[in-house]
């Protein structure tokens, strides 16, 4: 399946560091302005950090942002099961690591875009591969190239 | 606006069905990175005026997996 496709989940410090412009990790601001160009799934932990750090009008907005492609977003409030991020941990992932992780294997999605270079890396056999909001951008870029 | 709303309706009918649908995708795109970039701004501006804007990277990610810890530890208690 081509990147443009597949369902993909972005970590919170992507969403924080492109809305704060981050001047070391732009890519994250140039990866949300090609939100429409590919499928994201906002699972729980992530809506509720996200929550923590921005107002309640600046969440409105990222709704409603969310809201502009709606067949291309999907946002999900569940929880999931503690025996699944139980699982996550008995591997070695903190709590918050293993709920992100539990999340994605729930929701079927095989890629998380991530700036933490560190996320998970002690863990094998993942059933998602994690890439930089760089490294998703040249991948996407890739995959236009082809097509034209 | 110079053109009433009307005027522009009656403009963008007159154009081929293929053109009306690049017009509303591009009315869509632009309308998308104006509500990024406002998004963007105002929250860059929440942080300017609490004096956060120029945090580190490498202090918001300690931050936010801090975060991440706190809030799975209160939505996961038992």
């Amino acid at each position: 399946m081509t990147i443009e496709r597949e369902w993909i989940v972005l970590d919170t410090n992507v969403w924080i560091f492109g809305l704060r412009q981050e001047p070391t990790r732009l890519a994250c601001f140039q990866l949300l302005g090609r939100l429409p160009d590919f499928f994201v799934r906002v699972p729980r932990q992530i809506l509720l950090e996200l929550r923590a750090n921005l107002s309640h009008e600046e969440m409105d907005d990222f709704f409603r942002l969310l809201n502009r492609h709606p067949e291309q977003r999907e946002i999900s409030w569940d929880k999931v099961e503690p025996a699944l991020i139980h699982n996550y941990q008995q591997r070695g992932c903190k709590l918050g690591d293993a709920t992100v992780a539990a999340h994605l294997e729930i929701l079927g999605v095989k890629l998380l875009v991530s700036e933490n270079r560190d996320f998970l890396t002690e863990i094998s056999g993942l059933p998602f591969r994690v890439l930089s909001a760089e490294a998703f951008l040249e991948q996407l870029d890739a995959e236009s190239s082809a097509r034209r | 606006m110079s053109v009433s709303i009307n005027e522009l309706a009656e403009s963008i009918v007159a154009l081929a069905p293929q053109e009306q649908e690049e017009l509303i995708e591009k009315v869509a795109a632009l309308n998308f990175q104006r509500g990024l970039t406002a998004l963007s701004r105002k929250y860059r501006d929440r942080l300017a005026q609490e004096g956060k804007l120029q945090q580190p990277a490498a202090e918001i990610l300690a931050e936010l997996a801090k975060l991440r810890e706190e809030i799975a530890a209160h939505d996961y208690r038992a």
